[in-house]
């Protein structure tokens, strides 16, 4: 349940309300589980649902792709962009990856951001995908692609930046 | 290949689940084509961020169970009051309000009586029995009416 609400959230504070929410919620439905699925399945859509909701309840943040890059950003990119695809994993350069994600994901609707996160963050099928969400896998598959075109675009926008414009303090 | 662009492809599916075939092929084109080279990096790029952020998940505090269990607690005890007592709660303050209104228009209704006057006695007196007979009032007055002036006039004569 908190790596569901954890795709929608990075604070601490509001994974744990969505995850109190998902489990007050799945108790007061537990009549209505009919069986028929597995009982994680079934807590899993309890939960995607409850964090899209309270995500489009939220204020969406204003897109501010490229205008604020850090400095940590701007040489993650810069040290990235030279190197062939393995990637030096150290913590630090984990949290300004994170962080990037978090501000192209920020473009997506939070469904697309689903979608993609599960598939292509975490190698889920379309299938699971579709299980966990009550989507159909047309569904999802149409929305992984729109969404990887969008997130490729931004990142196309902040690689232009980075080597075009300067870079803010 | 060589002269289609690969945008189409990058977008299809994560570069993370290409083939070395796939990828071999994705690459050379990149390297001769410049708009699919920025695409491809970019592509890329975004699966790594991608993947970082799926690592990024949040674990439990230690409190989280209780305070889960405290809610839980809250929300039975919710439940468990009659329906009758919730429905009063949330329907107090409209009940009071409608209540001391009732209260009020009474105690203005007493307070502020009307005067109760006939409309007959009040009219009867404004027509004679001549107009009466003439036919100049007839309009305006009511069948009582015109038997009363008419009646009244001739116990006056006698």
């Amino acid at each position: 349940m908190f790596s569901v609400a954890s795709r929608f959230f990075r604070q601490r504070s509001l994974v744990e309300e969505a995850a109190q929410e998902v489990f007050l919620k799945a108790f007061t439905q537990l009549g209505s589980f009919e069986g028929r699925g597995s009982f994680e399945g079934w807590l899993t859509r309890i939960a995607t649902n409850t964090c899209l909701n309270m995500v489009r309840g939220a204020k969406r943040r204003p897109e501010s792709l490229a205008s604020d890059l850090s400095d940590d950003e701007h040489d993650w990119l810069e040290q990235q962009s030279g190197s062939d695809g393995s990637d030096q994993r150290s913590v630090e350069n984990s949290l300004v990856a994170t962080d990037l994600a978090d501000r192209l994901l920020a473009v997506l609707p939070p469904e697309d951001q689903q979608a993609l996160l599960m598939i292509d963050g975490e190698d889920a099928s379309i299938k699971e995908v579709a299980e966990a969400t009550g989507w159909s896998e047309s569904k999802v598959k149409v929305r992984a692609f729109r969404a990887r075109r969008k997130l490729r675009e931004a990142m196309e926008k902040l690689l232009s930046h980075k080597d075009g414009k300067p870079v803010s303090k | 290949m060589k002269d289609k662009h690969i945008t189409e492809i990058l977008d299809n599916t994560s570069i993370a689940n290409f083939s070395a075939g796939e990828l071999d092929e994705v690459r050379a084109h990149a390297e001769s084509c410049v708009s699919c080279r920025g695409a491809y990096e970019a592509a890329r790029l975004s699966g790594v961020v991608l993947r970082s952020r799926a690592q990024a998940a949040v674990e439990p505090s230690p409190f989280f169970q209780t305070r889960v269990m405290a809610a839980l607690r809250e929300q039975q005890a919710v439940e468990n009051v009659p329906a009758m007592l919730r429905l009063w709660r949330s329907s107090k303050a409209l009940v009071s309000s409608m209540a001391v209104t009732t209260a009020a228009l009474a105690a203005l209704s007493f307070l502020l009586p009307t005067p109760v006057t006939s409309v007959v006695d009040q009219t009867a007196s404004v027509y004679s029995a001549e107009s009466v007979i003439m036919g100049q009032s007839e309009e305006q007055m009511t069948y009582e009416q015109v038997l009363s002036t008419i009646y009244a006039d001739e116990d006056e004569a006698k």
